[in-house]
């Protein structure tokens, strides 16, 4: 029996983990409650949960980061617990604060393991109290320290918020010159995207890969780790691939990185789910930061572990013990796709999606929040889904996740798809030549132009435009979004020409 | 038919010459295409056989606009007989424009500014990110529309181009740190 029963869940998010978490608390018999801003009264995520509050404007800092706007609907929809999803308020100590003090259950550490890990330059002195290795680094910023550090530890270096995540407030400096722009820059973002403009200097290593550890903990105290994920594949330094196991990494170091990992988490008395990121360089591995949340690229550990991680932080904020996990198995990769133009230096798209085709089939899981006729706007992240490819062994996971991409369509937004597949298929990702370079470099190939591609979409054009529109017959929105090969008449009469 | 790729330079000419069956054959700029089509693959997916290779499509059309997707791959293009945007002589395009709303954040260039292929006119602000716009071709900045600080729209114009100067000498000066 658990210590305590959540009854009615909040989940303070939208988007995919939104849909995610309602699913998971739909089977442990949990009723769900979605929040959503002006810009996603019609969201998927709104139908998904049993019930839903408006939380404000589209503007993140007036809605989903809206401490007050979000406990105000904890409190009108009678809800007992609250998850935070990733990004947005998930990793704030003030939310989970402000949970505990109304007496809310928070599915999350509680908040002064928050405050602690959430400011990066805490989380690397507890990291090195606890013997866990760092990036040599500095945390006063002033430009003639800053200068004097560049010259101790060598160009380049690398820039980031104390507040940080996803990449922003994130800058590489490679000259002298440009630090105090790049210090300037970076501290304008971070303020922006964190209300915190802090920013400190780390050593820049050139061609490191990225590899985090997943962790569980009770409020007894125990704690377990579900294996590694290699995440190197970045834009932006924001994470596209991941894949478990992490390829060619020594069972030596994968366990001195899980040690690690749970030495810095037993000293920061870590409860619920997180994840231990590091910096890894040929075998030596540096901490790099806590994520206390669950992550975009869970999916991948559940697969090898046969768990649901949502359930696992469910259960931990019921007062349950944590399990030892199973013995993992096979390998799962995870393809981001980003409303983005890849083309053009990964820019935000937006649009609305005219027509939707979902991969399926065995070892394939798609999470998104996109249906037809989705708006995807300017105001959230632009993750449209999350492709996770599965199988015995890495070449299995690889060729699914190709044929998958074959079956995914996306129309109307702009996107990543046709970028990852790309990347998927490329030689230099099948024999795991990994590090948070991989972009840049595979950009540096020769740009492969597929002709008969390119002569396919041609003639698919060429025939639609011929198809009739009926726009100009009736105005309506979903006769001139509609596609023309659903006009089969058309072929009927060509058939009889 | 004269198709353009958006945001992307140049003009690609498609012709649908015959079709027999499920059999089609077209010109594409000048070479003869044929492929074999089917409208009722499983889950009502079309596909276009070229070179033996197998094309999953889906195709839509929104106002000027013909969206396709071919597997993972989407293509917008615009046909040029509707003229949806007259294009000055010499420059891959006339204008920049906001790709998505968002913020000026700074405005890296004034009137007058000669500038070259890729370089950063504007940045921008959306999805909390900083975006720069960079021209496409070579130019001249003929006016500056917008101030930083401005809240944009997607789609509006925030600087207009016009035809690089006919100076040999700034042709051959290169971008900047070449």
């Amino acid at each position: 029996m658990p210590k305590r029963q959540i009854r009615k869940l909040l989940i303070a998010n939208r988007g995919e983990i939104a849909i995610r978490v309602i699913r998971t608390a739909r089977v442990m018999g949990i009723r769900t409650v979605a929040v959503y801003s002006e810009a996603d009264a019609r969201s998927a995520h709104v139908a998904a949960a049993d019930e839903a509050r408006p939380i404000g404007p589209a503007e993140a800092a007036k809605s989903y980061l809206n401490i007050d706007a979000i406990m105000g609907a904890v409190r009108d929809s009678g809800a007992d617990a609250v998850h935070p999803g990733y990004g947005f308020l998930s990793e704030r100590a003030e939310f989970a604060q402000a949970a505990e003090e109304a007496g809310i259950i928070f599915v999350g550490p509680p908040g002064k393991v928050l405050a602690q890990l959430g400011d990066k330059i805490a989380a690397r002195n507890l990291a090195a109290a606890a013997r866990v290795p760092v990036v040599p680094g500095l945390e006063a910023i002033e430009p003639s320290a800053a200068r004097d550090f560049a010259a101790r530890i060598g160009l380049p270096l690398l820039v980031k918020a104390a507040a940080g995540g996803g990449g922003r407030g994130m800058r590489v400096v490679e000259s002298l010159e440009g630090l105090e722009a790049a210090l300037q820059a970076a501290s304008r973002e971070a303020n922006a995207a964190f209300g915190d403009g802090r920013v400190f200097l780390e050593r820049y290593l050139a061609r490191p890969r990225h590899i985090e550890v997943q962790i569980l903990g009770d409020e007894h105290g125990d704690l377990v780790a579900l294996g590694e994920r290699d995440c190197s594949i970045q834009r932006r330094h924001q994470k596209v691939i991941e894949e478990s196991p992490a390829p060619g990494l020594s069972d030596t170091t994968r366990a001195a990185m899980v040690d690690a990992a749970l030495r810095l988490a037993r000293a920061a008395q870590y409860v619920n789910a997180g994840t231990v990121e590091f910096l890894v360089d040929g075998e030596q591995f540096y901490f790099l930061e806590v994520n206390t949340r669950l992550q975009v690229e869970h999916p991948i550990s559940e697969i090898r572990f046969g768990c649901d991680l949502v359930a696992e932080q469910l259960k931990m904020a019921m007062g349950q013990k944590v399990r030892a996990p199973g013995t993992p198995r096979g390998c799962a990769i995870e393809c981001r796709v980003y409303a983005e133009d890849a083309r053009h230096g990964f820019r935000p798209a937006t649009g609305t999606v005219v027509d939707l085709r979902v991969p399926a089939g065995p070892g394939v899981r798609f999470d998104t929040h996109l249906v037809a006729g989705a708006e995807i706007g300017a105001f959230y992240d632009g993750l449209l889904g999350k492709l996770i490819c599965s199988g015995a062994d890495r070449e299995q996971a690889r060729g699914r996740m190709l044929a998958a991409f074959d079956e995914l369509a996306i129309l109307g937004v702009t996107n990543t798809a046709a970028f990852l597949r790309d990347a998927v298929a490329s030689e230099r990702f099948a024999r795991a030549d990994l590090s948070t370079r991989f972009i840049d470099e595979l950009f540096s190939d020769p740009l492969r132009h597929d002709q008969a591609e390119s002569d396919a979409a041609l003639i698919a054009a060429a025939l639609a435009a011929q198809a009739p529109v009926r726009e100009a017959e009736n105005g309506s929105r979903a006769a001139a979004t509609r596609s023309p090969w659903a006009e089969l008449g058309g072929f009927e009469l060509w058939r009889r020409q | 038919m004269k198709l353009r790729v958006a945001e992307e330079p140049g003009e690609r000419e498609v012709e649908l010459l015959a079709r027999e069956g499920t059999h089609l054959r077209a010109r594409i700029d000048g070479r003869e295409v044929s492929a074999e089509f089917d409208a009722l693959a499983p889950g009502g997916v079309v596909t276009l056989s070229i070179d033996g290779r197998r094309f999953r499509i889906a195709s839509a059309r929104r106002k000027d606009t013909i969206l396709v997707a071919v597997g993972p791959r989407t293509f917008s293009f615009i046909r040029e007989e509707e003229g949806s945007r007259r294009r000055a002589r010499g420059l891959a395009a006339a204008e920049i424009t906001a790709p998505m709303p968002g913020k000026v954040l700074r405005i890296l260039v004034t009137e007058g500014d000669a500038v070259v292929a890729g370089q950063a006119l504007v940045v921008l602000e959306a999805m909390k990110m900083e975006t720069a716009l960079a021209a496409e071709s070579e130019a001249v900045v003929k006016r500056v529309l917008v101030a930083p600080g401005q809240m944009v729209d997607h789609g509006a114009r925030l600087i207009e181009l016009s035809p690089p100067t006919a100076n040999p000498s700034a042709r051959e000066s290169g971008p900047p740190g070449s």
